[in-house]
């Protein structure tokens, strides 16, 4: 009877409910989609690669060297020489080493000139190595492995010719389409921007720029695809490697080592540090953000208490009725409670069907344009938290009318 | 006695020189249906809200059933009056939202032992009994008439089968034909279930129904008072 009262008086104010509901849905979507993005964009990030022990790049900002090497966020200011990176490579203190060379893209898909080795070691999320969905490694230099989702989305499957584009926007006008690719191998999902790549050897990369210079096609000069395998297509440059180390304590020495390289201005960064300089970086922006979204919450609250305290103004006849029937004024706090409890559920609900179907619309784009891989399931453990903090926060507020209420109803029974 | 007033003053808390009733002494005994009448502002409303418990006299004891309501406190009041003590007011007797069985259900809500037998099927034969048709149960009270909504209140009243009905210008809204219906409905379900009736009005054309009336001007004393 007591929920019962609560819903049908609500339902009885549906105009001014309704307003203060939608305030309350908007400011929510709001706090919890910018505590989701932010939780999300990092998890995303530091799941990205895991097992790298150094980057390796042209001398630039660590961040950028990151974000476009691992992210396919911005674009490389220089290459590096293909020797200092045999160089390097063939160090007794590495494992491994995966070049990375990129500049091309595919339908507004990046493309990713690496070696074999790439399959074998490089790695994700906890620990996790590629797996194939369909196919194999590439092994000729016209082959390709597209990422799951470029598969997905532009409905590829094994044996289909794929043409690259020089650039990285998504309608390029200057295709590389006398040098068709065949598709050769389609990796499992990673949630990583891996997904979002099509990987091809680097000798691919060189072949399809034979007759390219500074990103122009020379003019008159087409090799057919035979004469292209024939020529000595041994890469010059790279844009990046990746570095595995027989052991960590080298870490930082090697890094040091890249660093000082002789023949050419070098910079090895520590994933998990230029990571974190990131989010040091987006420290403020973040805690900002949370901030104004937090504002935003209590000024909806604010307002749903303002809703609550002029309905009891027009309710004075209504509650002298239920104090006559026995109603104590406890009673009467409670039910103003249960009012703003009841709006806060319903906003939460309507928020957070509306946050996830969002975010269900905008993964696509995120993951595409800004390499963030967004988890569709928002009820992690901090967003329990502040689904927890709204709902104390709003019963908090509605103290305010609740106590109008109640001292009312104590008005006349004061000794 | 069922109601018991000695050396009763009150004041509104507002306004502490300003004396609305001081009635040295008031009864009503069992069975007894009395009738008050007085002018408007004369206090009526305010003694039926002290009778009831609603507030505290602001000197002196008021005994209802035997149990001085001054040495209660607010929750023990609320409790007491629900148990009780019956009420119909002049108008705004519903909670216009809720329909005459969501209505009454609250009522019995605050009683404290869920009385033998006042469950929905008590509430429906109620209704009935007052004349309101099943059709017009489960529309929202502010959907039917006034003379409806008066039965429906005088339902709400009896539910917890209360030993006291109070009545605050009942009839005020209603028109001759629906007041005399009122008025003999009311008198049957009181004989009935042998309950008290205090009923307060300014209409002197009610007291054929009662066996005692009194003229609250000759109960309150309040001429003296500074
Ligand atoms: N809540 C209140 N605060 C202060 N004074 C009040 C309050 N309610 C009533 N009064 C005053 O107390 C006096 C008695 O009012 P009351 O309502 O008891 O009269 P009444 O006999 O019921 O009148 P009516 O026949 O118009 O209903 C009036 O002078 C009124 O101004
Ligand atoms: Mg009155």
């Amino acid at each position: 009877m007591f929920v019962k009262l609560a819903v049908q008086s609500l339902l009885d104010r549906k105009g001014s409910v309704l307003l203060s509901l939608m305030a309350m849905t908007v400011s929510i979507f709001v706090l919890l989609g910018v505590n989701h993005i932010r939780h999300q964009a990092k998890d995303s990030f530091s799941n990205t690669l895991s097992g790298v022990d150094l980057i390796v790049g042209a001398r630039t900002g660590s961040l950028n060297l990151l974000l476009y090497s691992v992210f396919r966020i911005g674009s490389p200011t220089n290459n590096i020489s293909w020797q200092s990176f045999q160089r390097i490579a063939s160090s007794p203190k590495v494992k491994w080493a995966i070049p990375v060379s990129l500049g091309d893209s595919h339908k507004g898909y990046r493309v990713l000139g690496t070696s074999r080795d790439y399959f074998r070691y490089f790695s994700y999320g906890h620990q996790h190595a590629l797996a194939f969905d369909q196919g194999r490694v590439f092994d000729q230099v016209f082959d390709v492995v597209l990422g799951a989702e470029v598969a997905k989305k532009l409905g590829y499957q094994l044996g289909d010719k794929v043409v690259l584009a020089h650039g990285v926007a998504t309608t390029s006008f200057s295709l590389h389409d006398d040098r068709p690719f065949t598709v050769v191998g389609i990796l499992k999902p990673t949630g990583t921007p891996v997904d979002q790549t099509l990987h091809v050897s680097l000798q691919g990369i060189e072949a399809i720029h034979v007759d390219w210079q500074h990103g122009v096609r020379i003019p008159g000069r087409v090799n057919s695809q035979k004469e292209v395998e024939a020529i000595d297509l041994q890469p010059k440059s790279i844009t990046a490697f990746m570095l595995g180390l027989n052991s960590k304590m080298a870490t930082f020495r090697v890094q040091r080592q890249i660093n000082n390289f002789k023949q050419e201005p070098l910079l090895a960064i520590l994933p998990g540090v230029a990571l974190s300089e990131l989010w040091q970086m987006m420290a403020i922006l973040e805690n900002t953000l949370l901030l104004v979204s937090a504002l935003v919450f209590v000024a909806a609250c604010l307002g749903m208490s303002a809703m609550l305290l002029s309905s009891i103004r027009e309710r004075e006849r209504e509650i002298q009725l239920l104090r006559a029937v026995g109603a104590p004024p406890g009673f009467l706090f409670m039910l103003v409670e249960l009012e703003a409890l009841l709006i806060t559920l319903c906003s939460l609900i309507l928020g957070t069907g509306l946050l996830m179907l969002s975010l269900l619309l905008a993964k696509d784009v995120l993951a595409s344009h800004f390499g963030l891989f967004i988890k569709t399931n928002i009820f992690t453990e901090s967003s329990v938290y502040l689904i927890a903090a709204t709902i104390m926060a709003s019963l908090i507020v509605a103290v305010i009318p609740s106590f109008s209420l109640y001292s009312n109803a104590r008005l006349g029974s004061r000794r | 006695m069922t109601i018991e007033l000695s050396n009763v003053r009150f004041h509104y808390p507002e306004r502490p020189k300003r004396w609305v009733l001081n009635i040295p002494s008031w009864s009503l005994s069992a069975g007894e249906k009395v009738f008050v009448h007085g002018p408007s502002g004369g206090g009526k409303s305010t003694l039926l809200n002290l009778l009831s418990g609603l507030m505290p006299a602001s000197e002196g004891s008021v005994t209802i059933l035997g149990q001085r309501l001054e040495q209660m406190n607010s929750r023990q009041r609320d409790r007491f009056r629900a148990n009780n003590i019956g009420y119909v007011f002049q108008q705004f007797n519903l909670i216009p939202y809720l329909n005459a069985l969501d209505n009454i259900r609250l009522a019995r809500q605050f009683a404290s032992r869920k009385k033998a037998g006042a469950n929905d099927n008590e509430i429906k034969a109620l209704l009935s009994a007052l004349n309101l048709s099943e059709k017009d149960w489960r529309l929202p009270a502010r959907n039917l008439s006034i003379g409806q909504q008066q039965r429906v209140a005088i339902a709400r009243a009896l539910i917890n089968k209360p030993q006291i009905l109070i009545a605050d210008e009942p009839t005020s809204s209603l028109d001759q034909a629906n007041r005399d219906v009122f008025m003999s409905l009311l008198m049957s379900v009181i004989a009935e279930n042998n309950m008290s009736l205090l009923l307060v009005s300014h209409d002197l054309s009610l007291s054929g129904y009662f066996n005692r009336v009194d003229d609250l001007k000759e109960i309150n004393h309040i001429e003296g008072l500074a």
